[in-house]
């Protein structure tokens, strides 16, 4: 029935059904698999050599993939509670920055963990306000703070990168734990379990896809969606807050031009895994997986000598794909359903 | 003005030994320059089902939005058991027992009918780890969920299936249910079958009259629908214009003569409805 072949109108009624659903719930794990063997058979063709399926380079795509799928976790909530986050790669440049100066003047490195943390967390509430008291679309709201805290990042750093802070914070996070497993990618794990228990556990994770389906019917219920969306906000910009002290630790240094066009990544590992653009449904494995697969796409063009300009084309053609593919079954669902 | 009393003479009989649930009292609501409901007053009695009808714009989703505090009074009062109610938000009326099906259902589509009926009500595991965390204790609410729905006769797949999968009959019985779960006072029914079948409203109108039977439950029901009106309401009170046109006893009336109400092609003077 698969194979193309002229089928009578009721399994075609039912069978592309079956299949959008399927794909939809496992077609990322499917991709995932593609990806990876795919490449192991074309790299070596190509190049000569295996340079894709080492223990090194699967590492290193584990370790470029770890920056984006913090930022992504946290994208998650936003965007199953029926918002954006624009700002995310300006929060990185911003905490990243703020962190690495207040190192530079002395700090430690937990102090310079605590203040980009604290940054990212200030930049989420501020974000959170903007939506929830101003109430301005998160679309707009984001942007607007997209450009704001770049410009704040580019005032306090007077445009130079920011170097000579304590060589610990970079010792610490460029660890490598069971092994060779560095410390970023067990940070990543573990807070895709922390996000996973709070989405599919937790009053909040409950209320994230709740306003996500529908702010009325939550508003009706007694439910405070002011006090949920800036929880909302304030929790993706802590995950931002430590995505960037992950990567000013990779790169000893904290660049205010750093982590622009990030908010394309963490988004189209967010709907790439899954997670609606419309609300109400998330999920944090396919999140983590789309993830994955963007480090690995990003990491297959350098591979194949393919030019870097590709890699933005392809991360944004693959967004369009996704929210695509997300509209058709939806199509399909409203009228099966 | 006429006591509040008078317009309730005609099922006095009826139900003089009943409590009175919900007093309005002169309630008028302007938006803006339009006057959308002009000195209202009624009573509703514990276990009778009081129907609301009236032409488009005639303001029964506005008064239905007051008593749930969706809507502020702009003048006028409103009692729960005799205590004066003054309801900022939802949230206000819903803590004091009156609960609202709204006309579309207000449900949650990927959460299951468990975490529906406990929306805004969660009970969390009684764990240190469940306190700060807000952790849901799902198997607590499913079962009593399952257990309530059934005590009330609402027939609904498993209490662990989405919402989006079920049917119009099913989703309305699951807001049904998570309104009668909580609405100790008052069920505010904003057109309860107007998107079912005829087999599925005949399943809601059988509900909703058993728990009023077997339960005492107080119900207000919206409805364009005059035969389903006359069948289950015991009163029915016409709006007209943003005005109490008439209180009809559901024994002396029929759904033409409400009909003839609602349209404006009778009319009911104080002194007739006192005698009626």
């Amino acid at each position: 029935m698969a194979d193309g072949s002229l089928t009578p109108a009721r399994s075609v009624m039912k069978t592309p059904q079956a299949w959008i659903n399927w794909l939809s719930k496992y077609g990322i794990f499917l991709l995932l698999v593609v990806l990876v063997v795919a490449l192991s058979i074309i790299t070596p063709l190509v190049r000569g050599e295996q340079y894709f399926l080492t223990p090194r380079n699967l590492t290193q795509v584990m370790l470029q993939g770890s920056i984006n799928g913090i930022i992504a976790l946290g994208m998650t909530f936003i965007i199953t509670s029926g918002g954006i986050d624009l700002s995310v790669g300006s929060i990185v440049a911003l905490a990243g920055v703020i962190a690495a100066s207040v190192m530079a003047l002395g700090s430690g490195p937990w102090i310079g963990l605590l203040a980009a943390v604290a940054t990212g967390m200030l930049c989420g509430l501020f974000n959170g306000f903007l939506i929830t008291r101003i109430k301005l679309q998160p679309f707009i709201a984001t942007l607007g703070t997209m450009g704001i805290f770049r410009g704040l990042t580019l005032i306090l750093s007077d445009g130079r990168p920011i170097y000579g802070f304590d060589s610990a914070f970079v010792d610490i996070f460029s660890q490598r734990v069971f092994g060779e497993i560095p410390l970023p990618v067990i940070v990543v794990a573990l807070l895709a379990v922390i996000c996973w228990l709070v989405l599919a556990k937790t009053r909040f994770g409950k209320y994230v896809i709740a306003i996500g389906s529908s702010e009325e019917s939550v508003m009706r219920a007694g439910i405070s969606i002011r006090r949920y969306k800036l929880g909302i906000y304030t929790f993706g910009g802590v995950l931002t807050g430590i995505s960037a002290a992950l990567l000013t630790a990779r790169l000893s240094s904290a660049d205010p031009t750093s982590g622009t066009m990030f908010e394309l990544d963490a988004i189209a590992a967010t709907v790439m895994g899954g997670t609606s653009l419309s609300g109400g449904e998330g999920t944090i494995a396919g999140t983590i997986v789309g993830a994955l697969i963007i480090s690995i796409i990003r990491n297959a063009l350098n591979i194949l000598n393919i030019p870097s300009f590709w890699q933005q084309f392809v991360i944004g053609a693959v967004i369009i794909v996704a929210v695509a593919l997300d509209q058709v079954r939806r199509r399909y669902a409203q009228r099966v359903g | 003005m006429r006591s509040p009393l008078c317009e309730d003479i005609g099922s006095m009989v009826r139900q003089d030994d009943r409590a009175v649930i919900l007093e309005i009292d002169n309630v008028t609501k302007a938006f803006g320059a339009v006057q959308a409901l002009q000195s209202i007053s009624f009573n509703v009695y514990k276990g009778e089902i009081v129907a609301l009808v009236g032409d488009n714009g005639a303001g029964k989703s506005t008064l239905i939005k007051i008593i749930a505090g969706v809507h502020t009074p702009t003048s006028g009062t409103l009692r729960v058991r005799g205590a004066l109610c003054d309801f900022k938000t939802p949230a206000d009326a819903l803590q004091v027992g009156i609960e609202t099906v709204y006309q579309d259902l207000a449900l949650i589509d990927p959460l299951d009918v468990a975490d529906n009926v406990y929306l805004g009500r969660e009970v969390l595991k009684k764990s240190w780890l469940g306190r700060v965390f807000g952790v849901l204790d799902r198997t607590q609410m499913r079962r009593a969920t399952g257990e309530a729905l059934s005590q009330l006769h609402i027939k609904i797949p498993a209490p662990t299936m989405p919402v989006s999968r079920m049917s119009g009959g099913q989703r309305q019985a699951v807001a049904i249910g998570r309104a009668v779960t909580w609405g100790r006072q008052l069920i505010l029914l904003d057109e309860p079958t107007a998107a079912l079948g005829v087999e599925e409203t005949e399943q809601v109108l059988l509900t909703i009259e058993k728990l009023r039977d077997e339960y005492g439950m107080t119900f207000i029901v919206i409805s364009h629908n005059m035969q389903n009106v006359h069948r289950i309401a015991d009163r029915i009170i016409v709006l007209r214009q943003g005005k109490h046109a008439a209180t009809l006893d559901k024994y002396a009336t029929t759904p033409e003569e409400i009909v003839a109400y609602i349209t404006g092609a009778k009319a009911q003077t104080y002194e007739s409805h006192k005698d009626g």
